[in-house]
Formats: C-alpha cells, sequence, structure tokens
C-alpha cells in the first residue's frame, strides 16, 4: 500500500535529496517471547561498533499516551477500539518526534515493533484490517521487516516461563478467560495467523527464533548488511512530506 | 406509575467551530429539553482526560501534529461512547453529544488533513439521529489558543505550525464553512424539524 498524494515540487526535491543520506529504518516483529529485544540490543551495539549512530524506538513509549495507556490498561477499561486508537496515537507520535528526525539526521532506526504488531494484535481482536490500516495512513514504511517467527505453542513457553501474562497482552478482554496462560495461548495464535498474512503483504524476511541467539544475530546481520532503502518518494512520501512541512528548517 | 413502553434513546451532535459557542447551545439545548420532560445529557469533549493531561506536560517538547491530534479526539469520542453516550441511550436518553464527529472533520480540514481520513478513523461512531449546527458567534474572529475551552481551541495551542493572526482566522474560516455545506447537504436547516418532535 503505497502513498498515492504527492508532495509539493521544493518538498519532494529535499526528500529525494535527503534519501541518499538518510538513515535506515528496521523494524523487529514477531510475537512475545520471540527474542526481539534481545535482537534488538545486540544489533545496535553490532552497529554502534561499525561507526553508524543508532536510535531505538520501542512500542507504546510516546510520553504522549505512554501514562495514560498504563493507567488504563492497569484499570482493565479499554474498549478494543479504544486501545488501538491510542496505540495509533503512540505509533504517529513516534514517527513524527523520533523515528523521522533520526532518519532524516542520518541515523539508523531499529523500531522494536512497528505498526505491524497494532495490526496483528487489533486484527486479533477483530477489528476490521481496513480501519485499521487507516489509522497509520500516511505509511512510512520500513527498509526492513524483520519477523521473528515462533509458533504459538513456543512463545506461550516462554512467557509463561518466566511470569503471567498480562491481562491485554494475554488477549482476555476479548477471550473471556479467566486463566491468563490459556487465554494467551489462544489469542496468540490468532496474532500470529495475521502476523502471517501480514508477512506476505509487507515482505517481511523471516529469522527462525527457534534457534539460538548467535544463529539469529548472525543472521539479523546479513539482512542489514543487505538491505536497501525503500526511497521515501517512492514509498513514503506523504508520511514524510507532511511532517517535513511541518519543519521548514528541514527543508532547507 | 411506570410507563411500560420506556422512549427509545435519542443522539443528537452539536458540533461548532468554537468550544464555547457548542457549550453554551448544549446547555441551552438540554435546559430546553428538561423543560419538556425529557431526560436528557451532555456528552462533552476530553470526558477521558487525554487532552487535559496533555496540558500538564511541556508543550514544546510535545511536538504534535495534526494526525495525533485526530486520533486523540477519536480515543476520547470512543470513551465517551462506551462510558456516557451509549449507557445513556440505552437507558432511553437525549444524549447530546457536545462536539461530536463534524467538528473533528473541520478541524481537521482547517489545519490541512483530508475530511476522508479524519472520517474514516471516525468511522467506529453510530451516526446521530439528530445533527445540530452551534450558532457560530463572531464567526469573522480567528480562533484563540484556549486549550481548556474546546478542540479546535486546544488544536491551535498545541500546533506549532498552526502561526498567530491569519491562518487562525482563515482555518475558522474553513472550519465554519465545511460545517454549513456539511449541514446544507444533510438538509437544511439542520436538524430542526426533529428537533422539535422530541
Amino acid at each position: 500500500m503505497r502513498s498515492p498524494a504527492r508532495p509539493p515540487p521544493d518538498v519532494a526535491r529535499a526528500i529525494a535529496e535527503r534519501d541518499r543520506s538518510r538513515g535506515l529504518l528496521i523494524a523487529l516483529e514477531g510475537p512475545e517471547g520471540s527474542g526481539k529485544t534481545t535482537q534488538r540490543r545486540l544489533l545496535r551495539t553490532w552497529l554502534e561498533s561499525e561507526g553508524h549512530e543508532v536510535v531505538s524506538s520501542r512500542w507504546a513509549s510516546s510520553p504522549v499516551v505512554k501514562p495514560l495507556i498504563r493507567a488504563r490498561k492497569r484499570l482493565r477499561s479499554l474498549s478494543v477500539e479504544e486501545y488501538s486508537l491510542l496505540h495509533a496515537v503512540d505509533f504517529r507520535h513516534r514517527i513524527e518526534t523520533t523515528i523521522l528526525p533520526a532518519l532524516w539526521a542520518g541515523k539508523t532506526v531499529i523500531a522494536d515493533r512497528y505498526l505491524f504488531t497494532a495490526l496483528a494484535r487489533d486484527a486479533a481482536r477483530g477489528l476490521d484490517v481496513d480501519w485499521l490500516l487507516h489509522l497509520y495512513v500516511p505509511l512510512l514504511w520500513p527498509d526492513l521487516v524483520v519477523y521473528f517467527a515462533l509458533d504459538p505453542r513456543a512463545s506461550s513457553r516462554r512467557v509463561a516461563a518466566t511470569r503471567a501474562p498480562r491481562f491485554y497482552e494475554a488477549g482476555q478482554d476479548v477471550t473471556g478467560l479467566a486463566d491468563p496462560v490459556v487465554s494467551y495461548r489462544q489469542f496468540i495464535s490468532r496474532v500470529i495467523a495475521e502476523y502471517e498474512n501480514l508477512s506476505l503483504i509487507f515482505q517481511f524476511v523471516k529469522v527462525n527464533a527457534d534457534q539460538v541467539v548467535y544463529r539469529q544475530h548472525q543472521q539479523v546481520r546479513q539482512l542489514v548488511q543487505k538491505a536497501v532503502r525503500r526511497p521515501w518518494t517512492e514509498f513514503s512520501p506523504e508520511a514524510v512530506s507532511e511532517w517535513l512541512i511541518r519543519h521548514p528548517d528541514l527543508a532547507g | 406509575m411506570a410507563d411500560p413502553t420506556p422512549r427509545p434513546g435519542r443522539l443528537i451532535a452539536l458540533d461548532g467551530s468554537r468550544g464555547r459557542d457548542v457549550v453554551a447551545d448544549a446547555e441551552a439545548l438540554a435546559a430546553r429539553l428538561r423543560a419538556r420532560g425529557r431526560d436528557c445529557g451532555i456528552s462533552r469533549w476530553d470526558a477521558s482526560g487525554v487532552f487535559g493531561d496533555l496540558l500538564l506536560a511541556d508543550r514544546d517538547e510535545l511536538d504534535i501534529g495534526p494526525r495525533t491530534l485526530t486520533l486523540l479526539y477519536a480515543a476520547d469520542l470512543m470513551f465517551r461512547l462506551k462510558w456516557e453516550i451509549r449507557p445513556a441511550l440505552a437507558e432511553g436518553k437525549v444524549v447530546i453529544a457536545a462536539p461530536y464527529l463534524n467538528t473533528a472533520v473541520a478541524v481537521g480540514v482547517a489545519v490541512g488533513l483530508p475530511d476522508t481520513w479524519v472520517r474514516e478513523v471516525l468511522r467506529f461512531a453510530e451516526a446521530p439521529e439528530i445533527g445540530v449546527l452551534a450558532r457560530e458567534r463572531k464567526p469573522h474572529k480567528g480562533w484563540r489558543a484556549h486549550p481548556a475551552r474546546g478542540y479546535a481551541e486546544f488544536c491551535v495551542a498545541l500546533l506549532d505550525a498552526a502561526p498567530p493572526g491569519l491562518a487562525r482566522r482563515k482555518g475558522r474560516r474553513r472550519a465554519v464553512a465545511w460545517l454549513r455545506a456539511e449541514a446544507e447537504s444533510a438538509g437544511a436547516p439542520p436538524g430542526r424539524k426533529t428537533l422539535e418532535s422530541l
């Protein structure tokens, strides 16, 4: 789904020029327990050792809604749509304040979960994917999406090994099951099924998350080394130009 | 003796470009309906407190764009639907949602968003039975940055891309024009006949 709208000529020119020096956007996706955070840390350390400036962006970390999401989750008072909308706010705000500024400055951005997390989880909660996609329009396409594939049973086992899944993480708001582990197992199966659909549409690169950590990291390194930028002018013109129009000092 | 067949709840949307006008008209309408014996309530903007919470943060550091604000409006509206509007309608009350959908679209259009996108984001909300436009006081004046007064004023206060002066007048004019065009396309004068039937 590429953005159809075209930016004004001067903005388009600035975007095209910046495309040559901008940073790489890498999204890490996968179910809970698939080792994304470990791989993000390893990848960051490696990239920094190679001389890259790296910025990490984590899911639900925007100061605009982070306290609200945490408080409402604790109260278990979020409807399915509210849950989805508040995460869309978080994502949009991070795109505009963290991710795009860093990419523009030539830094590599590692997103520990990207919008696909929302699409998979919220679709698994029964929301219409078409509506969900609209929440994230205009899309800022990542250059590389690494999907750490894990089957539902392994994900459940890994999560339950250290703690009980949290209420929304376990999907108890939609399964209605009292046991978080049982609910998680059921819910994560739906989430993974949605991820599998998305992986085809958005060209995820799969890494088997059942492998040892080091082997996965080697694979991630190779993928990043070979990664090619998806030209903003072709894939994400509207997302970048909207942001740039609000920051005319950067457009030069 | 209790009425064995309670009247169904009814949803009235009251939209406008200025928070103060919307509030004043909603209160006047509610008073009229109550005087006629209807059990009536007002669902207001920021019932969830999500916008109020933002005011506690350092605004210079927030750097919020129009799409983020629209998504916040949608989240707040969902909260209002879940906790205020739908329960009241289920009890047979008249609910004045002030503001409702059209205010968000009009403000979105004024700050440069496609109305199709805003409508799509808000499509989870049920259509109101009756749509009413707030009387626009001082329509020649621009929006002022009074974040507690209403959604438009909040947006003006937070959007650093909204310069003072002309753009605020132009923005408000654009919002008012959109609201009027929308009301006309829905049949003029908006909702008046059906309001009398309540």
